[in-house]
């Protein structure tokens, strides 16, 4: 049995994807969480001087989706086969091509101009790629709840993770996306799932 | 017999890396390539309205990044296993870093301005992806030439081809990175690599 060690931000962010992996694994890890005051003194030990990064028998690798996929395959959660695994890749991109639009967002500091750019994102940018998931799920779903073949994979734990930022920043975001809405429940009713939402650490992000 | 079309404009763009990959591999494929009068008509037959798009076995798959995992996966230029595909991904990863930073820039319009944020991107922004990539190189290549366990993998045609985007900035650039001088020459010595950048066609991008 490997030893499996995560380091990143004390925060959901780009590492939490991989713990809701090892949590639906029932997989124990190392989880070391850094404050960011802490992160400085680390830098120089991650290999690009960023994190995540994931360290397998003391061998690191790090960028988040590069992780996500690794334990994902390991723990059976990333397709069947080499096309269904495509297939959930194609949905973790798309998800991650909304994502692109948000991260403005978050940086921008000027409140006026930040409230405009989230309008925009949230009433014009963000429908059309919700819009995308929902065809996916719909092509690739099998007529189920779940994005890929009627089974859990990690890309409806990568849409559960940055949804509930979207969701954070506006609560309706979801309402004219009932299969999307759906996938989340379905994903949230997972027991393993289930027991670590309720454990984990509340984040500001 | 396995059958693969893919679908994309008549330019290297996102398509290219697939191209290569069934070159290295030598596997037939239908290259269907769109000018962009054409492809308004075809635009409503992608899942997700864009390209490049896989068909496989008769099934649509979005995704430049899916795609290309996907083809490497079937032709074993993917990595040996889960952890070296882990590494390749996180080598690909990296590239995308590198050039995400750089197509805002070619997308501006003004002449003026695009010289100046590419020798901004130049100077700044572009020495630390290339002294990530050689980083990653060094850790994971078993002391070889390619980015991942001493064999050609996708991580190399994905930085052949991009790299060419960087050499038409600064076409001098590589001489301060002979380790990803190397990496390119290993990749353009492949015999069906070499044959296949003599045929391909001339496009502008």
């Amino acid at each position: 049995m490997p030893s499996y060690k995560l380091t990143y931000f004390n925060g959901r962010g780009l590492g939490e994807v991989s713990r809701l992996i090892f949590a639906a694994a029932g997989q124990k890890f190392e989880d070391v969480r850094y404050e960011r005051d802490q992160f400085p003194a680390h830098k120089a030990e991650m290999p690009l001087g960023q994190m995540p990064v994931l360290e397998v028998d003391g061998v690191k690798l790090p960028q988040s989706s590069a992780i996500a996929r690794y334990l994902a395959k390991e723990f059976h959660l990333a397709g069947k086969d080499n096309f269904d695994q495509a297939k959930v890749d194609a949905v973790v991109d798309t998800v991650g091509d909304s994502f692109k639009g948000f991260i403005p967002t978050i940086f921008e500091q000027d409140p006026v101009k930040k409230e405009e750019i989230k309008k925009k994102f949230f009433t014009d940018d963000l429908p059309k790629h919700l819009q995308n998931l929902e065809t996916l799920g719909k092509l690739y779903g099998n007529g189920g709840h779940f994005f890929v073949g009627n089974q859990l994979t990690w890309a409806d734990l990568y849409f559960y993770n940055f949804a509930q930022t979207y969701i954070e920043a506006e609560a309706d975001c979801l309402n004219n996306f009932p299969w999307l809405k759906q996938n989340r429940a379905e994903v949230e009713k997972q027991p393993k799932i289930a027991e670590y939402l309720k454990q984990r650490p509340k984040t500001q992000f | 017999m396995s059958t693969y079309k893919l679908y994309y404009f008549n330019v290297r763009g996102r398509g290219e890396v697939a191209r290569l990959i069934f070159a290295a591999a030598d596997q037939k494929y239908e290259d269907i390539r769109y000018e962009r009068e054409e492809w308004v008509s075809h635009k409503s037959e992608m899942p997700l309205g864009q390209m490049p798009v896989l068909e496989y076995n008769g099934v649509k798959l979005p995704q430049s990044a899916a795609i290309n995992r996907f083809l490497a996966n079937q032709f074993h230029l993917a990595g040996k296993d889960n952890f070296d595909q882990a590494k390749v991904d996180a080598v690909v990863d990296t590239i995308n870093d590198m050039i995400s930073k750089y197509r805002p820039i070619r997308m501006e319009q003004d002449e003026a301005k695009q010289k100046e944020l590419t020798k901004t991107f130049l100077a700044d922004e572009l020495p630390k992806h290339l002294q990530n990539l050689e980083g990653l190189g060094k850790l994971y290549g078993s002391g070889g030439s390619f980015f991942v366990g001493n064999n050609l993998t996708w991580a190399d045609l994905y930085f052949y081809d991009i790299a060419q985007h960087i050499l038409e900035l600064d076409e001098n650039i590589f001489n301060s990175y002979p380790w990803l001088k190397e990496n390119r020459q290993q990749v353009e010595k492949q015999p069906k690599i070499a044959e296949y950048l003599k045929n391909r066609p001339k496009t502008s991008h």
